[in-house]
């Protein structure tokens, strides 16, 4: 079956590259929205490649739940794309300096005060009472995805019809975005199980559309709910349809047929398609997304002893020549079409992004530090030191064009400075299966350098925390923790947690500083690129506005259909 | 006969029974599982995982597991979906009448194409239609669907701009039986296209073999028209072995074309198979699985049974 995926996709990409062929004048730019008048009334057609299975958010596991739901339900804050939290439905975001957080020892008391007048799209007031209900709901559902957030909560206490105030048993310090889609208390609380009930389809929602349909395999409607607080103004658009296409390839086959108005999340080998096309434009907005290759320096073998040495990559310099020899700039032209950035840490957007560089691509340098380090050359090319070869393997996800094509590259350059890597893929479901039973060979400790991607939030420490505090190191015992390279590092330790002991930004962000700054003086990972969020549109569609941390449909209010 | 099909039918339990562990295992064996959609996810820890395997009856041990479907299954329950929690009846139920809508279509149009094509090409042997013809339906015998429905996709919904590349109706707008009809004209074109030349090489076959049997030399002595000749005497008894082809094709109604719905976007019993296996949603791809083996086992049997009927010379044992 796979095979038969990959021919597919590759056909598409002959259709799409015969298709784009007619010359065509304008080039695709960011359209200045803001500018025109918008337009009332209308239906516009989003195309998504994957279905989503449930529109219930404490169930959802899919980025095209988030892009369906912008629509539909809201929550207390939201994050800008100037990276701050903005109120949604509350009246403002507590932070202590305007008295809505108070900080207790190691506990945190938050107060939310809602909007005036809000109404759920079925004519129904939103309270303080849905809050105190979301968070009940969160912790109760056996079928929930996660808890983050909820399960620091000790309490709520409900002021009045609409304050509430959160009690959490620990700092923590994302509060703003904890409560990012609110649950209708009235609706749902009879309910035994939510899961089996219309909601999971048809979510209801303060936000401005309504779900009317839901049809499995084929679309979703939502359509302008009348109890909106920006009604009557607001949204623009009658309808917005999610149309369920099979692949982004026929998604883009689709925008340039001009069936549908937009879709999400082009590759960066798909862009030349769309700026060729006049009728169509391309955002581009830096994404949190940072592909990385992690280096072992632990034995690789299955449920490896963290204090174990790899007889490799144990040795830093080598670390350090691997990056060397890591031409990110030549592989972000070539392969990324320029639409990337050299990475230089895990957490690349927002307000604790650390930008320092690593060292750039220098091959004699990384010959000179590996001969200094005693590596020496043999006859065929490859270098070893007291007996050991410096022989790797290098894994990442099977299947994945790009993936595959950055491995063939950086296997020629290292070889050039005698290693030898070898590509041992998997499938992305064993890969990044993230547990030990699923054979994860991050968890499991069984591989030498693996490259895949991940997105931190805003807030950063959800991500450092568990990636590199050595606390965090999968063991047998514990799978859980995340810190795949095995490093330990006092200084990271205590960085971190002194991150996660106060919520003054300006001391977390030092702090996170520091801990990135000596993850890399470890040169436990090669950051390859930030990757760009790239979303496709009609030029008929006006009113898009670019946002990091949300997805493209986050202001679908503002949407507008030119005539 | 009554005996014959009560013996077919008890000898068919055994058989689903081992499908049935067989897919149920080759299910479990597949490296990633349910579960590993949530990775990507930052938030989920191994407490989810833990919390999750207990509320989905992952926890338990594997033949555990078995059993408790078996029994829900013969109760009519068949379980939720791991990433809908939709019934699995249900979700069968919404897509079984699309596919079956598209399949019964292509279903009528290859019969009406194969059985003219397959008559006149038998009539014609030879001759240079007959060639054209036959190594046509060849060609498109030996086509993948999904080179031909891409092909089709490229040529006349993305060049000429005729058709619309996929879905079964233009979103947002309302019930229009034309645009229902444009958007079936692909999809069932690569299926009939693909389809078609079995049926015409087995009835051309078929109809070849009847022809030069001696009945019909007598019956052309009698000085009957070649038109009563062909229809009457020789396809009459051409068909029976076509009837059986059909039978066997029957599943396809209720099973989808994976491939096909997958590229068309058709929201069918294809895709929610397709999209099951993707998401290792194992009671929608249990249940589809048991359905479509039993309907392949009970569609064998009334073959066997449809052609005894039509030959009387067939004798069961």
């Amino acid at each position: 079956m796979r095979r038969t995926v990959l021919v597919i996709l590759g056909v598409f990409s002959i259709v799409a590259a015969a298709c784009g062929q007619q010359p065509t004048g304008g080039a695709a730019t960011k359209a200045p929205a803001a500018t025109e008048t918008p337009v009332k009334g209308g239906t516009a057609i989003v195309a998504i490649w994957q279905e989503p299975s449930t529109l219930a958010a404490h169930y959802a596991n899919q980025t095209v739940t988030d892009i369906v739901n912008n629509g539909v339900i809201e929550g207390l804050a939201e994050t800008t794309t100037d990276n701050e939290y903005v109120p949604n439905l509350a009246t403002k975001v507590p932070t202590l300096a305007n008295g809505g957080v108070v900080v207790k020892g190691t506990k945190l008391d938050v107060t939310w005060e809602l909007k005036p007048g809000i109404k759920w799209s079925d004519g129904q007031p939103l309270t303080s009472a849905d809050i105190k209900y979301t968070w009940e709901i969160w912790m109760k559902d056996p079928k929930v995805n996660n808890r983050t957030g909820f399960s620091e909560i000790e309490s709520i206490d409900i002021t009045n019809e609409t304050t509430a105030v959160v009690h959490y048993k620990s700092l923590y310090a994302p509060y703003p975005l904890n409560f990012s889609s609110l649950m209708p208390k009235h609706l749902l609380e009879k309910e035994a199980d939510i899961s089996k009930t219309d909601y999971v389809r048809r979510p209801l929602g303060t936000g401005p559309f309504k779900v009317t349909e839901f049809k499995a395999g084929d679309s979703i409607t939502l359509e302008k709910n009348p109890n909106y607080r920006g009604a009557p103004d607001k949204p623009y658009l009658d309808k917005v349809v999610f149309k369920s296409v099979p692949t982004s390839e026929v998604a883009l086959a689709q925008l340039k047929a001009g069936e549908v108005h937009a879709m999400w999340n082009i590759t960066e080998s798909q862009t030349p398609e769309i700026e060729r096309e006049s009728s169509l434009a391309l955002q581009i907005v830096p994404g949190p997304s940072v592909e990385r290759i992690e280096l072992n320096t632990a034995q690789n073998r299955e449920n490896t002893d963290p204090s174990s040495i790899h007889p490799v990559l144990g040795d830093i310099e080598m670390r350090k020549a691997l990056l060397y020899a890591t031409p990110k700039q030549q592989l972000i032209d070539k392969l990324l079409f320029a639409k990337a950035k050299p990475g230089s840490s895990p957490v690349s957007q927002g307000w604790a992004a650390f930008k320092e560089p690593q060292e750039g691509y220098d091959q004699a340098k990384a010959n000179a530090t590996l001969d200094k380090a005693g590596w020496a050359k043999g006859p065929d090319g490859i270098r070893s030191k007291g007996g050991t070869r410096a022989s790797l393997t290098y894994t990442t996800t099977s299947g994945n064009q790009l993936r595959e094509r950055v491995q063939q590259v950086l296997v020629d350059e290292w070889k050039a400075v005698g290693v030898e890597v070898k590509i041992q893929n998997a499938p992305s479901s064993v890969v990044l299966s993230g547990s030990c039973p699923g054979k994860d060979p991050r968890k499991l400790g069984t591989f030498d350098m693996l490259m895949y991607a991940s997105s931190p939030g805003i807030d950063p420490h959800s991500t450092i925390f568990p990636r590199y505090h050595s606390r965090n190191i999968p063991t047998a015992a514990d799978c859980s923790g995340q810190n795949y390279t095995r490093i330990k590092d006092p200084n990271i330790d205590k960085a971190i947690d002194e991150a996660g002991a106060t919520l003054d930004q300006d001391k977390r962000k030092a702090a996170y500083a520091t801990a990135m700054k000596r993850l890399n003086e470890a040169y436990v990972i090669i950051w390859l690129y930030d990757r760009a969020d790239i979303d496709g549109r009609s030029q008929k569609l006006g009113g898009w506005t670019a946002n990091t941390w949300q997805r493209f449909t986050w202001n679908v209010e503002d949407w507008f259909l030119k005539k | 006969m009554g005996r014959y099909v009560i013996r077919r039918l008890l000898q068919a339990l055994p058989l689903l029974f081992a499908i049935s562990v067989v897919s149920f295992a080759i299910l479990k064996f597949t490296p990633g599982g349910p579960l590993s959609a949530y990775e990507g996810n930052p938030d989920f820890t191994e407490t989810d995982r833990v919390r999750l395997e207990k509320a989905f009856g992952l926890d338990q041990p594997l033949p555990v597991q078995y059993v408790n479907w078996v029994g829900s299954f013969l109760r009519l329950d068949w379980g939720y979906s791991y990433s809908s929690h939709q019934p699995v009846l249900g979700l069968i139920g919404e897509r079984l009448p699309n596919t079956i809508y598209l399949m019964g279509t292509v279903f009528l149009v290859v019969l009406l194409l194969a059985i003219p094509i397959g008559i006149f090409t038998a009539t014609k042997q030879y001759s240079f239609t007959d060639h054209l013809i036959t190594g046509a339906t060849f060609a498109f015998l030996s086509t993948p669907t999904f080179w031909l429905g891409l092909l089709l996709i490229i040529v006349f919904g993305l060049q000429l701009r005729w058709l619309p590349l996929g879905g079964m109706a233009t979103p947002g707008e309302e019930f229009d039986l034309a645009d229902r009809a444009r958007h079936l004209i692909l999809p069932v074109m690569t299926l009939s296209l693909v389809q078609v030349g079995g049926h015409v090489r087995f009835l051309r076959a078929s109809m070849l073999e009847t022809i030069g049997q001696d009945f019909m030399r007598t019956a052309r002595a009698k000085g009957l028209s070649e038109r009563i000749l062909v229809l009457r005497h020789a396809f009459k008894n051409a068909a029976i072995p076509l009837v059986t082809i059909v039978a066997l094709d029957l599943p396809e109604l209720f099973v989808g074309a994976l491939v096909t719905e997958q590229i068309f976007g058709w929201p069918g019993m294809g895709r929610l198979f397709w999209d099951a296996a993707t998401r290792s949603d194992y009671p929608v791809l249990q249940g589809i699985l048991a359905v479509s083996s039993t309907l392949i086992v009970l569609s064998n049997l009334a073959a066997d049974v449809l052609y005894g009927y039509l030959d009387p010379r067939i004798r069961y044992s």
